[in-house]
């Protein structure tokens, strides 16, 4: 029990972070609120550092410490860092600031709790929590559109909710036994472990905005602040997904979620692009872009258990999606929503064009980015366990998503007289030179990942 | 040791980081920066020649740890292949760096994408890991969309989406087949050297492999029915990015076709050698016939490169044919000096169409006639390139196409039909050159100022190399064939 609390410190200090954020908030002081918040996230990163290599779990075996949440830690901490740089430099000042601080760090919480998953309950402990405060987020405004989009977010998750923990009642029935250690005695029960896997992707592809269960994210990400649109396209995300692979990890083949997990990749990548592609929102286009991606995700998922690659592919490409999808949402941020914003832009602000490039060239996948590295390790790890018409799949689709980045592109480098004045805002300079830096550094560098993943 | 190998790859790359950090230079001080750097490159290329090939295997390799726990590094080096690939590349940079001094609309990124092709370029012909080479040949493909959307003709953004969703969708493929070739390696290995010396794959996986490469060679090359990007990007490219096109970048696919496709898949290539044969002759001869029916004289010789570069595939497809070691070494022979032969001259005719259209505004060929009287030495340069390019003995092209013909003969006779090729572009060029420099001279052109200085001094090497490789091919084909001789599969 001593041990168990000592290796879940970051864990704890996150959730005390949350609740003396919220303390300093009703004391009406929304800038500790915010110190509060970064200074509970970066020392939690600091304290999983050091764990890296653990293969265990807590809690008698309902909670994982392994490779995939250690560095589920280690990429979303930061990652949820640089959204409340984010949302200082869009919301600051605005009513109740201190609370989006609270409600982000709480809905990272539930992320990382996800990542970890061993149990069934956790699972549904980590989507019903971070969608409480996903909700919430975008609601804030308090406008029409967040409101209509907010209104929507709940009430697909409330149904997917219901759903999932209705189809996990019959594993627990199956197996006697929430751990997802005892699923291997589904192996014999195969309409049991297929109800079950169907409830458990309509759960997970919902958090992590997956076709045929993405229908909120545009309408979500577009009413919501752009900063809480690109955190919600990350954080959340990659803690479902990384749950989904604690899921299937123990899950026998025979309930066939190779299968079925490829068919979600195939159908997400597919109409993720086809539907940004016409788009004229940018906010709605990476919307799309970010469905897409999810669908890329799935081709490690399919290879967890047959494909040594599989692991490391997740969670490089998870750094990388992290670095360059931040990024180019820190980009729009100071240019504006509109495809017709970005007009001229790569000719007036050359430093702003050269990265907005990179960010949209990685997403597409060209070397040397970290877009590359992520998606050529999926590829290797999909091949390697016998799915390559997947892959060929994925590659037309990578084709199609050129198209759809080139979109944002050519306009940049058109001319355009009308001066484009832009404000300077420097904690958003600081979040998109970060992430510019993780992207050449993962594409150069991905063996600073890959030789401590193991 | 000094690596100079490195060196020479990343010197241009230095240079692009240089000009980005200078961005308040004079356009041209930026024009001078890229000038002095291309040459610094040229000299390295020079030096790595002069140091020599070893007759068997990989010189002057180059290594360092990248990414040990999936078997990739960073390994360079060259052979008697890649070399002479390597100085052509660098010369034809050096003399576009020269070409292009005169470049006003935003000189610095103009010069910075430039140094960014070239070291994509010698990259791409120098990687000895799969995956490095990847990364460079997908990093010249980048350079060269920016290149054609951001100076190229009327038309030009839509021939740069042409040219990037195609050539990526025809990279891709690659991609895969490096994965099969990784996953098929025992250790797993991205090494080149490893998988030309042990073949990773066999039966069905290695002929999926090659199908998955040669659809990405076919596309770079370009061999027909995959070649329509060509036209469409020449005809709006700068004159610039034409040469480094045509000259450098279509290489790529060939030299791809032999470094991967033959060397890695050899049976494989072997069982579908006929096919990729009937490939090469249609391409040589649409090629051809497709050239004769352009009014556009970029459109003309962007076409005559599908006929040229189809004699290359001719010739790689022979090689894998052939069991006699010897035949193998001649058809390789002509095909590496082909794609030697091919960069001098079509990037000498791409700059003197470059030249003629700075001064007329068009590329029209009915709108010129006898120009030979009023700018000489553009006409006979032409003239001159012309001939070489339809083959004529003494000139580049002719020790080349001699030695894949005469392969093809002892091989497989039939497909010497391609010859007719020769034919046609003889033809085209004569009707090309009656049109725009014999006859009456066009009332409108009187007057027009011959070549420059600047752009004598961007012709006179190409045109002195057409005539010595021509005439004198041993000194560049005693280098490709040591390496040629001793390949093993």
């Amino acid at each position: 029990m001593k041990t168990d609390l000592v290796l879940l410190l970051p864990e704890i200090i996150i959730a005390l972070g949350v609740v003396f954020a919220l303390i300093a908030e009703m004391l009406r002081s929304s800038r500790l609120a915010l110190l509060i918040s970064l200074a509970a996230l970066l020392l939690a990163t600091g304290f999983t550092a050091p764990m890296l290599g653990l293969d265990t779990s807590v809690f008698d075996g309902t909670y994982r410490i392994d490779t995939l949440s250690i560095w589920a830690k280690l990429i979303l901490l930061p990652a949820t860092v640089l959204s409340i740089l984010m949302v200082r430099s869009e919301m600051g000042g605005c009513d109740r600031e201190g609370a989006i601080y609270v409600l982000l760090v709480l809905v990272t919480l539930a992320s990382v709790l996800l990542s970890g998953a061993a149990d069934t309950m956790i699972l549904v402990l980590g989507v019903l929590l971070s969608g409480l405060g996903s909700f919430a987020l975008v609601a804030y405004p308090r406008n029409d559109a967040a409101t209509e989009a907010s209104m929507k977010f709940f009430v697909f998750a409330s149904v997917t909710g219901a759903i999932m923990v209705f189809g996990l009642s019959y594993w627990f029935a199956g197996t006697g036994s929430t751990l997802f250690d005892d699923l291997s005695l589904l192996s014999d029960k195969p309409v049991l472990a297929v109800l079950g896997l169907l409830a458990v992707l309509v759960g997970l592809g919902y958090k992590s905005a997956l076709v045929p269960f993405h229908f909120w994210a545009p309408d979500a990400y577009d009413g919501a602040p752009i900063s809480i649109a690109a955190y919600m396209s990350v954080v959340p995300k990659i803690g479902a997904i990384f749950a989904l692979a604690q899921v299937v990890s123990d899950l026998p083949p025979s309930s066939g979620w190779p299968l079925a997990v490829s068919i979600l990749a195939v159908l997400s990548m597919t109409y993720g692009y086809l539907a940004a592609l016409v788009q004229s929102n940018i906010v709605r286009l990476l919307a799309y872009s970010s469905i897409a991606q999810a669908g890329y995700f799935l081709l490690a998922i399919v290879g967890i258990g047959t494909s040594k690659l599989a692991i490391p592919a997740l969670i490089v490409f998870a750094a990388a999606y992290v670095a360059m999808n931040l990024g180019a949402f820190a980009i729009i941020m100071r240019t504006g929503r509109m495809l017709r914003d970005l007009s001229g832009i790569g000719r007036n602000h050359i430093a702003l064009g050269v990265a907005m490039v990179i960010f949209l060239l990685s997403l597409v996948g060209i070397p040397p980015l970290a877009g590359f590295v992520g998606k050529f390790l999926l590829f290797a790890a999909a091949i390697e366990s016998g799915f390559i018409w997947l892959v060929v799949i994925a590659i037309l689709n990578s084709v199609l998503s050129l198209a759809v980045y080139l979109r944002m592109i050519v306009p940049m480098y058109q001319q355009n007289d009308q001066g484009l004045e832009l404000k300077f805002m420097p904690l958003i300079t600081t979040v998109w030179l970060l992430s510019l830096i993780f992207t050449i550094g993962i594409g150069l560098a991905a063996q600073a990942l890959l030789g401590r993943i193991g | 040791m000094l690596p100079i190998v490195s060196m020479t790859i990343f010197l241009p790359l230095v240079g692009a980081l240089l000009v980005m950090a200078m961005h308040k230079l004079p356009a041209k001080s930026v024009h001078a920066i890229g000038i002095a750097i291309s040459g610094l490159t040229l000299i390295g290329t020079i030096l790595m020649w002069m140091r020599g090939i070893e007759a068997t295997g990989f010189s002057q390799v180059e290594e360092i740890d990248w990414m040990p726990t999936i078997g990739a590094a960073y390994r360079v080096g060259v052979d008697g292949i890649s070399m002479p690939l390597v100085l052509l590349s660098s010369l034809l940079f050096f003399l576009t760096f020269i070409f292009s001094s005169k470049v006003k609309d935003r000189p610095h990124a103009f010069v910075i994408l430039m140094l960014l092709l070239e070291t994509a370029a010698l990259g791409t012909f120098t990687a000895l890991d799969a995956i490095l080479f990847y990364v460079f040949f997908e990093v010249s493909l980048v350079s060269m969309y920016f290149m054609i959307a951001g100076w190229g003709h009327e038309d030009r953004q839509r021939a740069a989406l042409m040219f990037f969703i195609y050539t990526l969708l025809g990279s891709l493929p690659l991609l895969l087949a490096i994965l099969g070739l990784y996953l098929g390696s025992d250790p797993n290995t991205f090494d080149m050297r490893q998988w030309i010396e042990n073949p990773p794959l066999s039966g069905i996986a290695a002929m999926l492999a090659l199908i998955a490469m040669l659809f990405t060679f076919a596309v770079k090359t370009p061999v027909f029915p995959l070649h329509t990007w060509l036209p469409a990007a020449h005809v709006q490219a700068p004159a610039a990015g034409s040469v480094i096109l045509a000259g450098v970048m279509l290489k790529f696919g060939t030299y791809g076709l032999v470094r991967f496709s033959l060397q890695m898949t050899p049976d494989a290539f072997r069982e579908a050698g006929q096919v990729v044969l009937a490939f090469g002759v249609v391409a040589a001869i649409y090629g051809a016939f497709a050239a004769l029916a352009q009014r556009d004289l970029k459109r003309m010789i962007a076409y005559t490169s599908v006929n040229h570069m189809g004699y290359v595939v001719i010739g790689v497809a022979i090689a894998a044919l052939t069991l006699d070691p010897t035949l193998r070494a001649i058809a390789l022979d002509g095909s590496v000096l082909q794609m030697v032969s091919h960069g001098l001259v079509t990037g000498a005719l791409f700059f003197l169409v470059g030249m003629l259209q700075d001064r007329t505004k068009t590329r029209d060929m009915d709108q010129f006639g006898g120009l030979l009287n009023v700018t000489p030495i553009l006409g006979w340069s032409f003239i001159l390139a012309a001939f070489a390019s339809l083959g004529l003995p003494g000139l580049a092209h002719f020790p080349a196409e001699f030695q894949i013909f005469l392969a093809t003969l002892r091989v497989e006779p039939w497909a010497i039909i391609a010859i007719l090729g020769i034919v046609i572009t003889a033809g085209l060029y004569l009707q090309a050159i009656s049109k725009v420099f014999l006859g009456a001279t066009n009332e409108k052109w009187i007057g027009m100022k011959d070549l420059n200085f600047r752009e004598v001094v961007t012709l006179a090497p190409l045109l002195l190399l057409i005539i010595a490789v021509g005439i004198a091919p041993f000194w560049i084909l005693e280098m490709i064939h040591n390496t040629t001789a001793a390949l093993q599969f």
